[in-house]
Parts: C-alpha cells; sequence; structure tokens
C-alpha cells in the first residue's frame, strides 16, 4: 500500500523514534523488521484516518469511578 | 484404565459421577496420571498440580456422598492456562521464560469460581509466551517448548492457548480454560480438533488474568463438544467486582435446540484459505442444511482489521510497557519477540483514540449486518495446523486478512469453533458460528446441532497409552 495521507508525513518520523529509542539493541535485521512493523503501524493509521467521524462518535469506553470499601 | 473414559464428556463424566459408578478421586487420578504421561510428549503441561487436585476431589467426593451436588462439574479434573494466578505456591508463568518463577498469592476469579462449582484444577497448562503478544511468526514461542499437536507431534497446536488444545485434544482433561485477545481459543480449537468457545467481551471475569489487551482479552472454555462448552461458561460467567468490565449479566445456559436457524456467510470468507478448508466449509453448509437457512451477505467496506490491529498494539505495548523498556523481551523464546512490539511504542495516540471511536462504528455497522440471521458462519482458521519448527506467519501481525477475527474481537462478539473435518496429514479442521453480543445459547445451540448431524467431535487423535 502506498501511503498518501497525514500517516506518510508521519512514518519517517516515527520510525526514527523507534531507532533512536530501540536501535541499540538489535542487529540491522532485526531493525529493517522492526521499520516493516512502522510500516504497518503508519498505514494502519490512515486506513484509520480515511473513515470520517462525528463529534458524537464517542470512543467505547466506560469509566466506572472506584470506590473502595468505607 | 479405560481409554472411552478420557475421551467422555463432562456431561457423561458427571453422570457416572453422581451415580457413584466413579469417584471424583479416581477420575482424577486418571487425568493426574495422564497428564504426566503425555504432557511433555506434546509440551502442553507447566505444572501439574496433583496436591491441589487431590484435596480438591477428595472434598468432592465427600460432598457428593453426603448428598450435597455442586452441579454438573463437581468432582470433574481440568486445565487452566497458565496465565490465570492460582494460589498456594501455584507458578503462573505466562508461558515467558522472564515469569518462570512468578506465583501469586490469590486465585483468579475463573478459578475461584470453577473451585465454587466443584471442579478439581489439575494442571496449569502451556502457553506461547505473554499470549503471543509480542508478535511471534513461529511456534517455538514458549519456555517450555514448541507446542506439538496430539494429531501429529511434528504439527503444532496452534495458539496461544496452545496446552489448553492439547490437553483436551489427548484426553488430558476433560476440559480447559484459554484465553482470547485475537485468535487464541479458536486456533487451537481448530488446530487440535476440539470445541472452543470465545465468549461476548464482558462476560467472563478477567480479575487474575494476565492482561495482553484490556479491550480484547477474554477467558472461555476448550472442551470435547459444543454442550461442555455451555456447562462451563454456566460456571464461570457473571459480573465481577473485581473486574469492572464484566457485563451485569447472568448466563444461564439453555440446552434446548430450536428446531430451524438461520445463518449468514460474509461474502469472500473463503478467500484466500486452503483448497481441504474451503471443502470442509462447504460440506458442512451442506449438512446444515438440513436445519438452517444459509445466506451469503455482503458486509460493508470499513477499515476492520486496522481498527482492531491498533487497539491492540496499542493496549499491549502499555500492558507490557516497563517489561519492554527494561529489555527484558531479550529473555524471551522467540527471536522475533525480542523486538517484535518495538514499533508499537509509536502508534499514536489519536490514532488509538480513532480507533476505539470506529469501534463503536464497527459494532453498530457489524450488528445489524447480524441481526437477521441467528449467527455467522465461517471456517475457523485459513489452514490447518502447520508444522512445528516452520514459521506460520511470514511477517509480523497485520498483513493478512481475518474479518471474521478482526470483527469478532473488535466487537467484542462470541464465537464457537467446532471440529468438521480433515486436512492434509491428517489435521482437523473447524467451523465458526459467530454471534451477536451475549448470544452465546444460540451459538452453542447452532453448534451441538452441527454435532448431532457429524461425528468430527467424536475422533480423538491415536495416542493411547
Amino acid at each position: 500500500m502506498v501511503m498518501q495521507g497525514t500517516a506518510s508525513k508521519d512514518y519517517e518520523v516515527l520510525f526514527n523514534a523507534v531507532k533512536n529509542r530501540y536501535g541499540s539493541r538489535i542487529n540491522a535485521e532485526e531493525l529493517e523488521e522492526v521499520r516493516k512493523a512502522v510500516e504497518r503501524i503508519a498505514e494502519a493509521s490512515e486506513l484509520l484516518r480515511s473513515v470520517e467521524l462525528k463529534n458524537g462518535d464517542e470512543p467505547f469506553l466506560i469509566l466506572k469511578p472506584y470506590k473502595g470499601k468505607d | 484404565m479405560s481409554l472411552d473414559l478420557v475421551f467422555t464428556s463432562i456431561r457423561e463424566l458427571s453422570t457416572l459421577i453422581r451415580e457413584g459408578k466413579i469417584s471424583s478421586t479416581e477420575l482424577t487420578e486418571v487425568f493426574l496420571n495422564r497428564l504426566e504421561e503425555l504432557g511433555s510428549r506434546y509440551n502442553a503441561v507447566v505444572t501439574v498440580t496433583r496436591k491441589r487436585a487431590m484435596e480438591q476431589a477428595k472434598r468432592a467426593e465427600e460432598e457428593i456422598s453426603s448428598g450435597v451436588y455442586r452441579g454438573p462439574l463437581h468432582g470433574i479434573p481440568y486445565g487452566a492456562k497458565d496465565l490465570l494466578a492460582t494460589s498456594g505456591g501455584i507458578p503462573t508463568t505466562w508461558g515467558a521464560a522472564p515469569y518462570r518463577d512468578q506465583a501469586f498469592d490469590y486465585d483468579a476469579t475463573v478459578i475461584r469460581k470453577l473451585e465454587e462449582a466443584g471442579a478439581v484444577l489439575s494442571a496449569k497448562l502451556a502457553m506461547i509466551e505473554l499470549a503471543g503478544g509480542m508478535g511471534y511468526r513461529q511456534p517455538n514461542a514458549s519456555f517450555t517448548g514448541p507446542p506439538r499437536n496430539p494429531w501429529n507431534p511434528r504439527m503444532w497446536t496452534g495458539g496461544s492457548s496452545s496446552g489448553s488444545g492439547a490437553a483436551v485434544s489427548a484426553g488430558m482433561v476433560p476440559f480447559a480454560i484459554g484465553s482470547e485477545t485475537w485468535g487464541s481459543i479458536l486456533s487451537p480449537a481448530n488446530n487440535c480438533g476440539v470445541s472452543g468457545l470465545r465468549p461476548t467481551y464482558g462476560r467472563v471475569s478477567r480479575y487474575g488474568a494476565m492482561a495482553l489487551s484490556w479491550t480484547l482479552d477474554k477467558l472461555g472454555p476448550l472442551c470435547l463438544t459444543a454442550d461442555d462448552c455451555g456447562l462451563v461458561l454456566e460456571a464461570i460467567a457473571g459480573a465481577d467486582a473485581k473486574d469492572p468490565t464484566t457485563a451485569d449479566l447472568t448466563f444461564k445456559y439453555n440446552d434446548s435446540l430450536p428446531k430451524h436457524f438461520k445463518l449468514a456467510v460474509f461474502n469472500g470468507v473463503t478467500e484466500d484459505i486452503q483448497d481441504e478448508i474451503r471443502e470442509n466449509f462447504e460440506r458442512s453448509l451442506t449438512v446444515l442444511g438440513k436445519v438452517a437457512t444459509v445466506e451469503e451477505i455482503e458486509i460493508p467496506d470499513f477499515p476492520y482489521e486496522a481498527i482492531t490491529r491498533t487497539i491492540l498494539n496499542a493496549e499491549s505495548f502499555s500492558a507490557f510497557e516497563d517489561f519492554i523498556e527494561g529489555g527484558r523481551t531479550s529473555e524471551l523464546t522467540a527471536p522475533e519477540d525480542h523486538y517484535g512490539p518495538f514499533a508499537r511504542s509509536v502508534v499514536l495516540a489519536r490514532d488509538y483514540l480513532r480507533a476505539i471511536r470506529l469501534r463503536g462504528v464497527m459494532s453498530r455497522i457489524v450488528d445489524e449486518s447480524m441481526a437477521p440471521y441467528d449467527a455467522v458462519a465461517a471456517p475457523s482458521r485459513q489452514s490447518a495446523a502447520t508444522p512445528v519448527d516452520e514459521v506460520f506467519r511470514r511477517e509480523a501481525p497485520g498483513t493478512a486478512r481475518d474479518i471474521m477475527g478482526a470483527v469478532g474481537n473488535g466487537a467484542g462478539l462470541p464465537s464457537i469453533s467446532v471440529p468438521n473435518g480433515f486436512a492434509g496429514e491428517g489435521l482437523p479442521t473447524g467451523i465458526q458460528f459467530m454471534g451477536r453480543a451475549f448470544d452465546e445459547n444460540k451459538i452453542i445451540a447452532i453448534a451441538r446441532t452441527y454435532q448431532s448431524l457429524t461425528d468430527w467431535h467424536k475422533k480423538h487423535p491415536p495416542i493411547g497409552h
């Protein structure tokens, strides 16, 4: 898939962030696998951003405020 | 020892126990011996909990003799995937070398509920390390060794509930508890030729279970029959104050069988699958045609896999953030797990939030598509079991289409997989029935009806003693 949207602009920045953080822990072949994984994450982001959302489309989250025993 | 006993359903075993034809201690001894004999052959067992099992079996025997009968699981041995906390010094290893000595001083809610039902904890079962969440691509991803399939030990069991699938398949336990984030109950159920139920998200408490992805993880049974899955689900389901994500609903297993069903099949679900899987699925639909109408339906185009994958990536990284940042992934068994989660550190908050907003839209779209039907049918997996020493996924997760998995897990829907034939080198295949939220009784009824028309679930691997 060729990224064309905002995610493609993020991709290089994201990969460099991962490389800076974890690059010393892995070899070149593993780094290439990580690069592909970042690319897939960016591709997924592009797909998500391609779907229009309305303000009323809330996250599927339920907060149940906690109260322990008195 | 009768081999028939180890391949006997919970329902039949409970009758034998209730009628006094076998005691819980006798039955437990049979399965403990089988766990000790076969567990290491298939790398299916982490810990045989003999002491606890015999204590529980003895208690069950005393209660039943005195007229106290807790229900169909009373006195029945079982195994628990080793991500469920168990007290009393029994390790809970999460399948991962860094946690091999981990122990908790409490029981997971599922373990407690099974104890209340009188079931007998006989083993902690092997699993893929950290429930497969670090991106494994080949079966050798547990500190207990590659999980071998009882049907053909050169093939793997599927995962991540690998030991749960193998243990039930090989007659080491009548039932096991597994977990599914994305595929981890249905995969071993398919590969090992057993019945596996992934309940609706929130049906079963996750308290005391290792978290991989808080909004995707579900706990469920693997058994010899769909009927047994219903019996176990009734025992383990229910609201739990310790897990606020549990639904405020009870589950009462309804074992009546409707006379007719309406089934849907998503258009395109049999593309890119092995020919034998497709043939077995189509034959299954022909059999079901005696009792069901089957209709192929379109599902709206939507980024289902991207939604569920983004949620999984973000939550799994967070669940193990300190572990990953601390460099401990280098201690895991699968080489690809050493670096697999790194990329997930850059899932942006805006994309995670977008994914969980789209999850709501997805849930409504899918429910609208499914509403006219009792369930959606599909092959349980795209292939039968693959060799234990080969990759089963060429690249890290996120490339293959899996609409049933993405929709089912992303929207938290229940699904049950039952055996429907064989492929390749005598390896089982499965058919799944996915229902609308909280429709476990419907999908179990469909699976039971299928099993009344076929005998795939009565076939067992040629293991012997």
